[in-house]
């Protein structure tokens, strides 16, 4: 069958799902797009510069920054609502076929396949760190899998690499056109054993770099962010702005400023671009419920919900924790226990979601004074008419980023 | 004399929250004015023989044969087993006691030898919720349990509980754990004592007899919660 109706028979599969409720278009579009054309995503992707980004957090948000950078050059497609499996990123290649460009964000585990699938010229691997472990894999079988996706590349394919993180390190350091990357991020609560020889790691006093007497070490970085200063090769420099608050929103931005440079955008131009972005896909935006203005924002494991309560710790004095344990969410709660909350000593907090006793046990220990609430409107009522941060785990997070209350 | 309790290699065996166990039962003690200290043992740090009571958590395969090498270095563990000391131990720590556990690559690792247990590698992993009744006059035991070894008995032993949801050691065994009169071991991973606050007081009764009671409604509640959720 031609390609074209092929996406429009999926398109309308898209259409049909949506108008009976039955699911996602994005999904259903992309199912069955696959279904009738398995190598729908190698043709689609033939003829533009593929972008891929991957890792355990901050795929969603690099991916629209890069978006946004690139953009400027020319029409570039994109998934950046966070359809990151096969569908979705069908889908984004064929609801836009004339992009000469495509930035996809992509599931970990689905990375190996994409890379196949596209012969991208850049990826992106930002992290990999403990999720949801009741369900996906452990983080050193994920960097196993990218070492051996990597080898395949051609070498027109440049891979941005995160050299604060010694998996992506590891994955990425037999490829020869690696550009490493540093935001000085510090230590790694995976990463105590290395990834090459399995003995102990060992990491500076100060948690910025790492080695092992097997010869595995952190590589020395090209492009290097101190604060928002972001330094490259030659000279280059950039003052990084981001409206998007926190220390990840300045490092995902220096990413995206530094892949859009590799395919020829000047860093001012980039920069431009994306300091106007304060919210993608639904964080940091702005919910009412009830008399309360809430400010969302995601966690979704232990690295980002440290992330998360730094960046909160600035915002407002009243703060809602959501988690729920849904599959998408993953089952396990022990994780809440790798998270130290002192953060939010001293501020009005109040707990729900489906597992808020689990949250309650563990901010009683952390001595966190909080109250526990039966939902949102109960918590908003409580608060009343203040400003205050919603953090919410997964699910939580996107049913109310689309506005649904309960 | 103050009440130590050493927690092992945190950033080896620490993979499903477990340092919240020794944020419990710190909390626990702290409630009760007992005093005590918190003795963090680091890889290439030495590792004590005379604390009261040592905790090790859950680890991935590396890091639990890493963390093997380290406490069998100088026999230290075994000694602070002579010495009369504590254990609980959960998931990979647990296995490590024992005689043999399996790692990936169908190796079989030496373990320590504190309990005459064995693992080997058993398909599919074993995850999820985890409910046994206990073999000591306590509340029913609540956990979540994600491992791919299965532990068998080397001689007669007293088990933690008997399962009744989830798999626990399996082997059909329908057992959790293991209990002697110095170790308590556990597929409850991460923090058992937040779901468990009467197992953690039972391993302090140990060394501390009988103990004040805690008002602290939300463990109890969070007990109850999770096994209802099961049911
Ligand atoms: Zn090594």
């Amino acid at each position: 069958m031609y390609l074209t109706l092929v996406i429009a028979l999926a398109r309308l599969g898209g259409v049909i799902s949506r108008i009976t409720k039955r699911g996602s278009g994005v999904m259903v579009t992309g199912r069955v797009l696959l279904k009738l054309n398995p190598n729908a995503v190698t043709t689609l992707s033939l003829g533009r510069s593929m972008i891929l980004v991957s890792g355990t957090n901050g795929k969603s948000t690099t991916t629209a920054l890069i978006h946004k950078a690139l953009s400027t050059k020319a029409d570039t497609a994109s998934n950046y609502t966070g359809a990151n499996l096969f569908p979705g990123i069908a889908t984004a290649l064929a609801e836009n076929r004339s992009a000469p460009l495509a930035v996809l964000e992509v599931d970990e585990m689905v990375l190996p396949w994409a890379i196949g699938q596209t012969k991208p010229k850049v990826i992106v691997l930002l992290n990999l760190g403990r999720d949801q472990l009741d369900r996906l894999s452990e983080v050193r079988v994920v960097a196993a899998t990218w070492k051996a996706a990597l080898v395949g590349l051609p070498s027109s394919c440049t891979v941005l690499a995160d050299s604060d993180d010694p998996f992506v390190t590891w994955a990425a350091r037999d490829w020869v056109n690696v550009v490493w990357f540093t935001s000085g991020a510090v230590g790694h609560i995976d990463a105590s054993t290395c990834p090459e020889c399995g003995a102990v790691l060992k990491w500076t006093p100060d948690g910025t770099s790492y080695s092992c007497e097997c010869g595995f070490r952190k590589p020395s970085p090209e492009w290097i962010l101190r604060g928002a200063q972001l330094t490259g090769p030659n000279n280059q420099k950039i003052a990084v702005v981001s409206a998007i608050p926190g220390n990840a929103a300045i490092s995902n931005a220096a990413r995206a400023i530094i892949t859009a440079s590799l395919l020829g955008v000047p860093l001012s131009d980039s920069s431009a671009a994306i300091s106007k972005i304060s919210s993608v896909d639904g964080r940091f935006s702005a919910l009412k419920i009830g008399m309360t203005n809430f400010r969302l924002l995601l966690s979704k494991n232990p690295a980002s919900w440290r992330e998360t309560l730094a960046t909160s710790s600035l915002g407002a004095k009243n703060v809602l924790l959501v988690v729920n344990a849904n599959t998408q969410d993953g089952k396990d709660t022990s994780w809440l226990w790798d998270v130290d909350f002192t953060p939010l000593k001293g501020r009005n907090v109040i707990v729900t979601g489906d597992r808020r006793l689990d949250v309650s046990a563990r901010l009683t220990v952390n001595e966190i004074e909080h109250v526990i609430a039966q939902n949102e409107d109960a918590a908003a009522k409580l608060f009343g008419a203040l400003d205050a941060d919603l953090i919410a785990s997964y699910t939580a997070f996107h049913r109310l980023a689309k506005g649904v209350k309960r | 004399m103050t009440f130590s309790i050493a927690h092992l290699l945190p950033e080896l065996l620490g993979t499903y929250g477990d340092q919240g166990n020794v944020e419990i039962l710190s909390w626990r003690l702290k409630q009760r004015s007992i005093s005590h200290e918190i003795i963090v043992v680091k890889a290439g740090e030495k590792v004590p023989t005379h604390a009261d009571l040592y905790l090790l958590g859950g680890g991935e395969d590396d890091a639990q044969i890493a963390a093997s090498e380290i406490l069998n270095h100088g026999g230290a563990l075994r000694k602070a087993h002579n010495n009369g000391a504590h254990f609980f131990a959960v998931c990979a720590g647990f296995q490590l006691l024992g005689s043999t556990f399996p790692a990936s690559g169908n190796r079989t690792i030496d373990g320590l030898g504190i309990l005459a247990v064995e693992t080997v590698s058993a398909t599919p992993r074993s995850v999820g919720e985890i409910i046994s009744i206990p073999t000591m006059n306590i509340p029913m035991l609540t956990g979540f349990e994600n491992h791919a070894g299965q532990t068998r008995y080397l001689e007669e032993l007293q088990p933690l509980g008997n399962v009744t949801t989830g798999i626990g050691n399996g082997l059909d065994t329908k057992v959790d754990g293991v209990v002697t009169d110095q170790v308590v071991g556990t597929y409850m991973h991460g923090p058992a004592f937040a779901r468990n606050p009467e197992l953690a007081d039972w391993i302090l009764t140990r060394k501390f007899g009988v103990l004040d009671p805690i008002e602290a409604p939300i463990f109890s509640a969070l007990h109850d919660e999770r096994i209802k959720s099961v049911k």
